[in-house]
């Protein structure tokens, strides 16, 4: 059976080592993975994959069981991913970046019309309320912006794509812990924003094991390789202590 | 024993030893009369012709200039951003291409780019007769490639993750374009545009000077009948609008409020290119220049190898290329070397503002007219046409050495003075020196325009590739023609490689000495 996304023998090579190897991951609709793992244990290059972004060198992705690199444009916005290093346009606004989450189902005359000025929809000042912004850094360039205000526009960005799977590369880390529970919420689809369709299944890179209670499974990985994939519940303390050793 | 190595601020002086030999030259060669013409060009600038007449005409050429050079800047500019964009490897990357496309096309618009406009002007106007698309077309066609090759570099040189994020979450190719790359590249169109608008102005009074209307017609040939009051007349005329233009578009790059927020940017942008196109059809109109007339194609016979063979072997090859190299040579000393020794020289407040005022003054005057006004004081010789080529570049050297000091702040020089230096070696270690090696990288840069330029001094002064060109059209000698622009490109490709690398080297280094990190 496929599931939503399903990445299959996927191997990416790096000198003379491996970033991913033998990878088996198949997320299905619904579901809430966190993926745990030490920083380099291949993580972001995990979502790359998952992602499209980075061709493995062996192995296959595939969206609803066609190959990623089949989709076409409508299909490829179903999956919206938070980058962590954010990826803002900054030139531009806070507005006009989070609308370019919307710019997938607009034409180009849109995308043009997007850089002549503030385009206020109900969805963009959803977006940006839904990350605890006020509407006064709508204007506001986001290279004038802290760290953890970035980031704040960058999930509304991710949030009014509206996608179908979410993959977000250390979403957590740049944010206050007030905020963190609120974006969580959001993320495992426990607060809703009307008229915004957040994604009911998503694929989290957390580096606090402590969040993981949200989460529906459990993914960890470590120097490139799976080592455990299953439910939270069956999740022992052991095997997450395991992915911090240097052995 | 001492090693010597020389170090960048002497080397931005010693260039200044080329004007030694170029002046011995000059002067020897300067007949009775020549300083007499030179005292009557001067003194004429201080009571130039008032008379209705010349001012109208004057006037008249002035605004085919202007209204010539915006239509080309705005045709230019739009055509070089478009380039620009196809000939960027991201564009093909976008695209699911090769980005090889982008490297092919990069290298097919370096020909047309390393011909000068007044190759151009000269070729075409064998293949379109007199028509005011001549001159549009020839500053159009070397400046539209220059844009794009600006543009690609800064494309190329971009942050491109927003970018590749975009188009990975399915935004279709063009609004990824639009969204990822417009709001970056905008302020490199604003302010190196601006930039092109003063070229296209000079290049416009250029192609006059060569009989294609406008004021460098007129001021051609009120030098030619030795009127040199009417000739000042369109100088002064010249001269407001050169001022008037570069004080705008240096508030436009600074301080205009108009440019902080990118939207305002290209809607402005965007806003002035569409006025600039109306205003210039209109004008051109309203000066009874038909612009809307049918082209009249004359077409030229396609040379065969057996004449190219031919004319391969009847050119005097050695001496044509030898001729343009050292004109660049004395000329790039000229332009290099004497503004950091004039400031050094005299660099209190009065001798830094005359010295600006002598630089103003340089960039107004074609270096043909230059190399027109020395002939007739003395006999033509290579160091005449590098002395009137390196004086108008001198002019653009001297305000970008004294933008640059302008830009830092004195605690380096009041530290030197205030220790008990004077103000010559205060200036030449507190100003010169961190200024130094990009105003070298700069030069380098220049050097390549000047060689480039060689060509239009060629022309009046009877030297180099540029000379010969114009022989070889006058003759209708197209297989000439044909090598004499190929070899030129050829040269300038090879000039424009080398300033590159030295470019490319200074600025390093300029960077290692801001952020010593890197030196590792």
């Amino acid at each position: 059976m496929t599931g939503l996304l399903d990445l299959k023998d996927i191997e990416v090579r790096e000198n003379n080592g491996y970033r991913l190897k033998d990878i088996q991951l198949s997320i299905n609709v619904g579901e809430k993975i966190a993926l745990l793992g030490r920083s380099g244990a291949g993580k972001s290059t995990l979502i790359a994959v998952a992602n499209g972004s980075l061709k493995p060198n062996s192995g296959k992705v595939s969206w609803r069981g066609i190959e990623l690199k089949f989709l076409n444009n409508r299909q490829r916005n179903e999956i919206g991913t938070l980058w962590q290093d954010l990826r803002l346009v900054e030139e531009l606004t806070v507005s006009q970046n989070i609308n370019i989450g919307a710019l997938a189902k607009k034409n180009f005359l849109w995308a043009f019309y997007n850089l002549l000025g503030t385009i206020k929809t109900k969805e963009c000042l959803t977006c940006l309320q839904a990350v605890g912004l006020d509407n006064v850094f709508l204007t506001t360039p986001v290279q004038e912006l802290s760290g953890g205000q970035r980031q704040r526009v960058a999930i509304a960005r991710l949030l009014m794509q509206q996608a179908e799977l979410l993959l977000a590369d250390e979403p957590l880390s740049n944010l206050d812990p007030t905020l963190v529970d609120e974006v969580l919420k959001l993320f495992l689809n426990k607060r809703s924003i009307d008229p915004i369709n957040i994604p009911k299944t998503c694929l989290i890179s957390l580096h606090r094991p402590d969040l993981i209670t949200n989460f529906t499974r459990v993914v960890g990985l470590k120097r490139g390789r799976i080592i455990f994939d299953c439910q939270v519940a069956e999740l022992t303390p052991l095997e997450i202590n395991s992915l911090y050793k240097d052995r | 024993m001492r090693q010597f190595k020389l170090s960048s601020p002497i080397l931005t002086i010693l260039p200044a030893l080329a004007l030694i030999p170029v002046l011995g030259v000059v002067l020897a060669g300067m007949h009775n009369g020549g300083l007499f013409i030179l005292f009557e060009f001067f003194s004429a600038s201080i009571h130039p012709s008032l008379d209705p007449a010349v001012i109208h005409s004057a006037w008249r050429g002035l605004q085919i200039t202007i209204a010539t050079a915006l239509l080309s800047w705005v045709i230019s500019t739009f055509v070089g951003v478009l380039l620009g964009l196809i000939s960027s490897s991201i564009f093909w990357q976008v695209f699911g291409f090769s980005t090889r496309i982008a490297i092919v096309l990069r290298r097919l618009l370096a020909i047309p780019r390393s011909i000068h406009e007044l190759i151009w002007g000269l070729l075409l106007l064998q293949l379109l007769g007199l028509s005011p698309w001549v001159a549009i077309f020839s500053i159009c066609i070397p400046y539209s490639c220059l844009v794009a090759r600006v543009l690609t570099d800064q494309i190329d040189n971009l942050d491109h993750k927003a970018l590749i994020a975009i188009r990975n979450s399915g935004v279709n190719h063009i609004s990824t374009l639009i969204t990822a790359l417009l709001p970056p590249i905008i302020p490199v169109i604003n302010s190196y545009g601006g930039y092109r608008l003063e070229c296209a102005l000079r290049g416009a009074t250029l192609l006059g000077v060569f009989g294609m209307g406008g004021i460098g017609t007129e001021l051609q040939l009120t030098l030619q009948s030795l009127e040199f009051k009417e000739m000042w007349t369109s100088l002064w005329m010249l001269g407001v609008v050169m001022i008037s233009l570069e004080a705008g578009l240096s508030w436009w790059r600074k301080d205009s409020f108009l440019t902080k927020q990118s939207e305002r940017q290209l809607l402005i942008s965007m806003a002035i290119m569409l006025a600039a196109i109306v205003i210039s059809f209109l004008w051109l109109q309203a000066l009874d220049v038909n612009i809307f007339s049918n082209f009249q194609w004359h077409p030229i016979p396609l040379p065969t190898l057996v004449e190219i063979i031919n004319a391969f072997s009847e050119l005097p090859w050695i001496n044509l290329i030898t001729s343009t190299i050292v004109m660049t040579i004395f000329a790039a000393g000229i332009a290099i070397g004497i503004p950091p020794l004039g400031m050094m020289l005299w660099p209190t407040k009065l001798g830094t503002t005359l010295q600006s005022a002598v630089w103003s003054f340089l960039r107004l005057v074609p270096a043909p007219l230059s190399a027109l006004l020395l002939l007739l004081c003395t006999s033509p010789s290579i160091s005449v046409a590098a002395l009137a080529l390196g004086l108008q570049n001198l002019g653009v050297m001297g305000r970008l050495l004294k933008e640059g000091i302008n830009q830092q702040n004195d605690n380096l020089y009041a530290a030197i003075h205030s220790s008990g230096s004077g103000k010559r070696l205060a200036w030449l270690y507190g100003h010169l020196s961190p200024q130094s090696k990009s105003y070298l990288a700069y030069a380098a840069y220049r050097t390549d325009v000047l060689l480039r330029e060689t060509v239009v001094v060629g022309v009046v002064g009877g030297f180099g590739l540029g000379w010969q060109l114009q022989e070889s059209l006058s003759s209708f000698n197209w297989a000439q023609v044909v090598l004499v622009a190929t070899s030129f490109s050829i040269l300038t490709l090879i000039g424009e490689s080398i300033s590159e690398d030295v470019r490319h080297h200074l600025l390093k280094s300029i960077k290692r000495e801001q952020n010593p990190s890197l030196q590792n």
